[in-house]
């Protein structure tokens, strides 16, 4: 079973622990990829490769996958998407998603379906769940335009830079997603 | 060693799962309230619940209690999906039909006071599955919960039947615990019965 994907215009791969650390760093040291889960942006390379390490880690034991959406034609790492929090009893997982400046919806819609099809088709899972900080408008517009539907706002689920953090729960149930 | 204190309901307690209890709790599994749950079958499994019931005190994943008025045990309060670095956790009642809405939102009142004082939990969530009967929902509207989400699908019931999950939320207003020294803490472990430096 093969977990790396392509599609016309993106290489969707798992990340490679000793090659990745600066593509990662590029991506997830932008405030704007991160704003939205909420997570401090990172500062020093030596955290990617860290994120790299646990990441390794975590996909070995199945309790996430995180793929590298990679753009064929320079090689640059436009986003970051993966699951967590698998729940095999009930098929469902949270989806997570760091994107930079140059993943919009056009890009979703060509790499999303291949990772849903996948997760739905050869995993299983019913039932796909996506948390979002409160106010996250732009992260909202793309779930929403991609056939995710909005469930309701759980409160105070974390403290984040001294403020009580709700977040909006969005769901995909197979079959929903629009590309 | 003891985390789990026995509390005064209207009518009862709430106490610790205890093996002289096992009857009471097998009668109580036998009639699962959650859509898709199967009845146990063997009582031998709820010697390892129990043991399992003082593990996630010590730890501060999860507490369990039995309730019981009239001298019956009719149900089960707990908080499980613990995490105390967030102050919140998952409250769920499980109950006998004989148990009462009022008897619900009594023990789980007990509860949430207990770990709010003690833990300073400040965010419960309890999770009602479409199937189940609507007076646990008066029972949670009394508690002060309020609907935050409906979560499609969110449990399974069958190879490939869902229900949805609504999920409220009870958040105390209560001011935030403040830091203080490690080690300087006179709560060892939160063991209740060595509240004091220097017992164990």
């Amino acid at each position: 079973m093969s977990w790396n994907f392509e599609t016309e215009h993106f290489l969707i791969r798992l990340p490679v622990s000793d090659e990745d650390g600066t593509a990662l760093f590029k991506l997830l040291s932008q405030n704007s990829a991160v704003a939205h889960i909420p997570r401090l942006p990172m500062t020093v390379e030596a955290q990617a490769l860290d994120e790299l390490r646990r990441i390794a880690m975590r996909f070995e034991t199945r309790e996430a996958a995180f793929w590298l959406i990679e753009r064929k034609s320079d090689g640059d790492v436009i986003a970051r998407i993966g699951i967590q929090y698998i729940n095999w009893m009930m098929l469902n997982a949270q989806l997570q998603w760091e994107l930079s400046a140059e993943c919009g919806l056009e890009e979703l819609q060509e790499v999303l379906p291949v990772i849903v099809n996948y997760l739905s088709q050869d995993l299983h899972l019913h039932r796909l769940e996506m948390r979002l900080r409160t106010g996250s408008d732009g992260q909202s517009k793309l779930l929403t335009a991609l056939g995710f539907s909005c469930e309701g706002t759980l409160p105070s689920q974390q403290e984040f830079e001294g403020e009580d953090i709700d977040l909006d729960v969005y769901s995909l149930l197979t079959g929903e997603l629009k590309a | 060693m003891k985390f789990t204190p026995e509390l005064e309901i209207p009518g009862g307690c709430i106490k610790p799962l205890h093996y002289d209890d096992i009857d009471g709790l097998f009668e109580l599994y036998k009639h699962p309230e959650i859509p898709g749950q199967r009845p146990l079958e063997d009582k031998e499994q709820l010697n390892r619940m129990i043991d399992y019931s003082v593990q996630m005190a010590a730890t501060q994943r999860g507490m369990m209690w039995a309730i019981e008025t009239e001298g019956q045990i009719k149900g089960m309060v707990s908080g499980f999906d613990w995490q105390p670095s967030n102050l919140r956790i998952v409250m769920r009642v499980d109950g006998l039909p004989a148990l009462t809405v009022e008897e619900r939102a009594g023990a789980l009142k007990a509860a949430i006071g207990f770990l709010s004082k003690k833990y300073h939990v400040r965010n419960f969530a309890y999770q009602w599955i479409e199937g189940q009967s609507d007076d646990i929902k008066v029972a949670l509207s009394e508690c002060g919960f309020t609907l935050a989400a409906r979560l499609r699908d969110g449990w399974r019931t069958g190879n490939t039947e869902f229900s949805d999950v609504e999920q409220y939320h009870w958040v105390s207003s209560d001011d935030k615990p403040v830091p203080r020294k490690l080690g300087d803490d006179d709560e060892l472990g939160q063991n209740l019965n060595a509240n004091k430096r220097g017992e164990s």
